[in-house]
């Protein structure tokens, strides 16, 4: 029973790591223009596509920042290309992204086809059975952990430490006041989408590295990041970070004790229930609306 | 692949979309009496025969489908055609979605005025549009769907109306629970391996497996000792290998078609666990599917089943000139399948030679008037395909114009064969028998 718990606390916490790396960029993004970046899973796809590429003739040492750098732009130009002209008026902003991800489908189905593209952050896995846990995670799981709390950290003191950061933090909680100390709110957003493409990026590379690439990948980490979102409080960072803790375990508690088939259901449940009772989420008052 | 993901969904679609459909239908027909009329005074036929190809073209599966129908159409129409006639292909992309394939088959039957529709991968797919091809008396031959519904609800319950539909192959899924059954008890007599975890997507065409299998492994002296339905919209397979690890099965036993396994294989290999993985996995029939741009060896030692055994074993005589032809003319290709099509592609070119053998032996391509001599023709059939022997079940059979499966001296059946990866592009045949190009391996660190 002890190891059961073991197991179930330690796959809990390796899925719950990438799900918050999921679920950041496109809190941000909500918390900061108010904006619903339903290309946020298309990002992440592409994460993994060009680094599957890359690390086809280069190293994944090098191919790893080069990808967090591409994907950056990706966001940063698809704000700039597009979604800074719309962003007043929400339902077109919805649209507009809903189409971006759709077209990065059909790119990716004529330039790569629809079998699986795969690709290796790092090789090899640990038997951790000699210390009474079943299981034998792979490296590359330990690295999106290590990964998902180096950004977490890097995110955090970014946002409450340096000035650049706090002018993130200022627009989120009300733009007026923002305005009003003079920040200026078109470097701030494309600031964030910046940030956002690049946790992005960093999430693919750890999804492609360990199911491989496909042209519909973006859709499950898409409704993720709506369901921690909404768990978590939108807009806030904090929220995201356990709200991802929370789905993540409850679907390893529901695949331990009831069933791999049933696996997003109790979280499903959990949203509803947080819809219906609690529609601020965890963290929702963190940030003032004006 | 993962588009399959959304059939369930879809199918429900279907079942609103057939009420709406039969009330077109009703014009429609009275619109295609007229346009017969019409044939009839004009002289008819002069527009040529033609085929319509049916096909998800963004999945290789569907690629490989349209590559080997062009091969036999080439090849019948350099060699006298169809009774003495040309014909034409005309593909259309399904899509996987059951309500695009019936846009693009009413294009076909309607505006095209096809003789033959062959094709269809996905059974939700498949299942849209025989109503369509029934009321416009089309032959239909299905070449990528194995649900034994297909035939049984409709052919087998109001065999009038569904008498234009035949499967080509694979064998359906009753069988092919069968055949892989009778490869446990293979595997048990080679490595001693009894202890099963038996794992399937939770969809619509892994039911008939759900239902038998257990059965079928019990009376072989197997034991399941771990099952379950995986979610097709997303498993994480960590604590999966940790369930089967903890079963202590000798091998798990899967049959995956939308959930692609190669997380689970990766997880094997780097893991190391004390296990086979046996059975069905579509995905892992892709020629390129363990080569240096997808799992890299990570597929090493699995097996799956397909029809044609992906063209290394030499089935029939035509088996391995076929898979010449095919890679000379496909291996410089950008998409895949490029080595091999894959067994939709072995069934669809042993469809058209049939088709040609039958309307030789019909003196007419037009076989939407004389569908009744066309089906007494096929079922008739008796043909050496590239993927084995075709012939059909007949009206009073459980299973009315499905194609016979094939079976040993021993009553096992033969025409459905195991492939095992070996290496990264290379592939042997493990099972039946009398196509075994190699014995099956067990891991290496299992040994």
């Amino acid at each position: 029973m002890l190891g059961d718990i073991a197991t179930l606390v330690l796959q809990g916490t390796m899925i719950s790591a990438v799900y918050a790396l999921i679920a950041i960029g496109f809190t941000m993004i909500f918390g900061v223009g108010g904006t619903l970046n339903l290309a946020h899973g298309a990002l992440i796809m592409s994460g993994a596509y060009v680094f599957g590429v890359l690390a086809q003739s280069t190293h994944p040492v090098v191919a790893f920042p080069v990808t967090i750098g591409v994907v950056a732009l990706f966001s940063w130009g698809l704000y700039q290309i597009l979604v800074r002209w719309v962003e007043e008026n929400v339902v077109i902003t919805f649209l507009a992204t809903v189409i971006v991800a759709v077209a990065a489908t059909e790119v990716i189905l004529i330039q790569f086809g629809s079998s699986p593209l795969g690709m290796t952050l790092v090789s090899g896995a640990v038997n951790l059975e000699p210390y009474g846990i079943n299981a034998r995670p792979r490296t590359v799981q330990f690295l999106g952990f290590v990964i998902s709390w180096i950004a977490i950290g890097l995110l955090w003191y970014y946002i409450t430490k340096t000035d650049d950061g706090r002018s993130i933090l200022a627009a989120s909680m009300s733009e007026r006041g923002a305005q009003l100390t003079g920040v200026d709110l078109h470097s701030v957003r494309s600031k964030t989408w910046l940030i956002a493409g690049a946790l992005a990026g960093a999430a693919g590379i750890i999804l492609g590295s360990t199911g491989g690439a496909t042209p519909l990948m973006w859709l499950n980490p898409l409704a993720l990041a709506f369901m921690i979102v909404v768990i978590g409080g939108i807009g806030s960072i904090k929220g995201s970070v356990v709200a991802a803790y929370v789905i993540g375990f409850l679907e390893q508690f529901t695949v331990t004790f009831v069933g791999h088939g049933f696996r997003g259901i109790l979280s499903l449940v959990v949203l509803v229930i947080f819809l219906l009772f609690m529609p601020q989420g965890l963290y929702g008052r963190e940030f003032a609306h004006d | 692949m993962a588009n399959e993901d959304n059939n369930n969904l879809k199918s429900d679609r279907f079942g609103n979309g057939s009420v709406d459909r039969r009330t077109f239908l009703g014009a429609a027909s009275a619109g295609a009496v007229a346009t017969t009329l019409a044939g009839c005074l004009g002289g008819g036929g002069s527009d040529g025969l033609a085929i319509g190809h049916l096909a998800p073209m963004s999945n290789p599966l569907g690629i490989g489908s349209k590559r080997t129908v062009d091969m036999a159409v080439e090849e019948l129409n350099e060699d006298g055609g169809f009774n003495g006639e040309e014909a034409e292909v005309i593909t259309k992309d399904t899509r996987t979605d059951p309500s695009e394939a019936q846009n693009v088959t009413e294009e076909l039957i309607q505006q095209e005025d096809v003789d033959l529709l062959i094709g269809t991968f996905n059974s939700e797919t498949t299942q849209s549009i025989l109503d369509l091809t029934a009321e416009f008396d089309v032959p239909f031959m299905i070449t990528g769907s194995a649900d034994p519904g297909l035939i049984t609800e409709y052919a087998g319950s109001d065999y009038e109306q569904y008498k234009n539909v035949f499967r080509i192959g694979p064998i359906n899924s009753d069988f092919q629970a069968e055949s892989i059954a009778d490869y446990c008890a293979h595997l048990n007599d080679r490595h001693g391996w009894n202890r099963v975890a038996f794992l399937r997507d939770q969809a619509d065409w892994t039911e008939p497996f759900g239902d038998q299998i257990p059965d079928l492994l019990s009376e072989r002296d197997l034991e399941v000792v771990y099952q379950d339905a995986l979610s097709i919209e997303g498993t994480d397979f960590g604590p999966v290998m940790s369930d089967v690890n903890e079963s202590n099965a000798d091998f798990v036993l899967r049959f995956f078609a939308h959930i692609d396994g190669g997380d689970m294989l990766t997880r094997w290999h780097e893991g190391q666990y004390e296990f086979g993985i046996e059975g069905v996995h579509v995905p892992g029939m892709l020629p390129s599917y363990n080569g240096p741009s997808a799992y890299n060896g990570a597929a090493t030692y699995e097996t799956t089943s397909q029809s044609g055994a992906a063209g290394v074993a030499p089935i029939t005589d035509r088996t391995q000139p076929f898979v010449d032809d095919y890679a000379s003319r496909y291996q410089d290709a950008d998409s895949a399948p490029i080595r091999a099509p894959m067994y939709m592609g072995f069934n669809t070119y042993d469809g058209v030679h049939v088709f040609k053998e039958v309307v030789d032996s019909l003196e007419t391509t037009n076989t939407r008037d004389n569908l009744d001599d066309f089906v007494g023709e096929m079922l008739d059939v008796d043909f050496t395909g590239v993927a084995g022997q075709v012939s059909f079940y007949g009206e009073d059979s459980d299973y009315p114009h499905d194609v016979r499966e094939e079976r040993g001296e021993d009553g096992t059946i033969t025409n459905y064969p195991m492939t095992q990866w070996v290496g990264p592009e290379e592939i042997e045949c493990v099972y039946p028998d009398q196509h075994r190009t190699a014995d099956h391996q067990m891991p290496p660190w299992m040994q």
